[in-house]
């Protein structure tokens, strides 16, 4: 399972430590930060913070894009938007991290693999705001398709909740991953056992 | 890779095509480009990189990238300049390695002296002289800042800020290894033209 976290804002950053904290002890999950808007020194400073938490967990910690800040800080791992620096120039660029790409076809998802990629988010499966920049719902059908192309695990992303996350695992998704059902730190446990108990039945 | 001695270093912002317009800066005796497109796409970036890169490796020209380590070292720059937002310079030298060109933007002594800490190369001193490309918050450091600052930190001095050819001589006379410009070359109607003005004033 794969936890998005987006610190678009410097006010956001406490949310994402907040975050990290609970899910020390709920994890092991993907821990992925998307930093939009927050300059590369604040990412870098957060991500050295959120780094240790998660690592000490068991959890993996996934920068977006920047896997300069990915090396520098310590974090697991790179997470590469579809529209990024080419996946096989950032696998020699940054040895020992793990990378994962965000993917929106099966011609994209089938490069990216070829490339070296660990694993993949597809997506949006269903309707969510957050992602109506990557166009309408791709749907369950679509998702069977790319988890039928390529060899490597792939996460739905896009409107999962539970309930949804175990039609995913049925057409072939490995995971899923997600960003707001993550918000509410209070129920961040009880959100987490109830995505692994869907995930896992 | 080493500086030259004194130099224009043309940074590439949203105006124009990167690639075709570091062409023409080549062609007019820039030095150093520096690629700075904020509201790019990694895979844009890298790509423009890439080809601009090699325009300066056939010109003997140096290629820097603003702010992203990752797309220097994913397309091999010769280096980057940051900001004092963006990561610290001794990260990049670790993540870049000994030869890499690190430059940062500097505005203080203090700020100058950590760059040096860091590892860079060099410091872009600026704003000098009043200018329209940002909205500065702060009144401009003038000519006499680039060897206050440049000597405080034992480092050449790309200096920024309001130059054009009106004032670039005074700014090498008042210490600057460097002049960086943006829009003296990217806003003009003929920016081949711009430049090599701009370099012959820098060598007068």
């Amino acid at each position: 399972m794969v936890v998005s976290c987006g610190a678009e804002h410097i006010s956001h950053c406490g949310l994402a430590l907040r975050q990290a904290e609970v899910l020390a002890r709920s994890g092991p999950v993907i821990f992925q930060l998307r930093e939009k808007g927050l300059e590369a020194g604040a990412v870098n400073s957060l991500c050295s913070q959120l780094a240790p938490i998660i690592k000490a967990s068991g959890s993996l910690f996934m920068v977006n894009e920047r896997f300069d800040i990915a090396l520098a800080s310590g974090a697991n791992g790179v997470h590469l938007p579809e529209s990024s620096c080419p996946a096989d120039s950032v696998r020699k660029a940054s040895q020992g991290l793990i990378a994962g790409q965000s993917v929106h076809s099966t011609a994209t998802a089938i490069r990216a693999a070829m490339a070296g990629i660990d694993y993949l988010l597809f997506g949006p499966v269903f309707t969510t705001p957050s992602k109506m920049a990557f166009g309408p719902p791709q749907g369950l059908d679509a998702l069977d398709e790319v988890c039928r192309s390529v060899s490597i695990p792939v996460f739905a992303v896009g409107g999962i909740t539970p309930e949804k996350a175990f039609a995913c695992i049925e057409n072939g998704a490995y995971g899923i991953a997600a960003l707001g059902p993550f918000i509410d730190i209070a129920s961040l446990p009880d959100t987490v056992n109830r995505f692994q108990s869907f995930i896992s039945s | 890779m080493t500086l030259p001695r004194r130099f224009l270093c043309v940074i590439i912002d949203e105006r124009l095509c990167p690639v075709e317009l570091a062409g023409m800066a080549l062609d007019g005796g820039a030095r150093m480009v520096q690629l700075r497109r904020k509201t790019a796409s990694g895979l844009e970036l890298y790509e423009w990189a890439v080809r601009i890169q090699e325009l300066c490796r056939q010109r003997d020209a140096i290629f820097i990238v603003n702010d992203r380590i990752d797309i220097a070292l994913a397309m091999h720059a010769d280096g980057v300049h940051l900001g004092q937002e963006d990561l610290p310079a001794s990260a990049a030298r670790s993540l870049l390695g000994p030869d890499a060109i690190i430059g940062v933007s500097v505005s203080s002594v203090a700020e100058a002296q950590q760059a040096s800490l860091d590892g860079a190369n060099y410091i872009g001193v600026g704003h000098i002289f009043p200018t329209f490309s940002k909205e500065k918050l702060t009144p401009p450091l003038g000519t006499e800042s680039i060897s206050q600052i440049g000597k405080a930190a034992g480092l050449p001095v790309v200096a920024i800020g309001g130059i054009g050819s009106g004032n670039v001589l005074d700014v090498i006379k008042a210490g600057a290894s460097g002049i960086a410009v943006i829009s003296a070359v990217s806003g003009a109607d003929n920016p081949t033209e711009a430049t090599r003005d701009l370099v012959n004033r820098i060598w007068q």
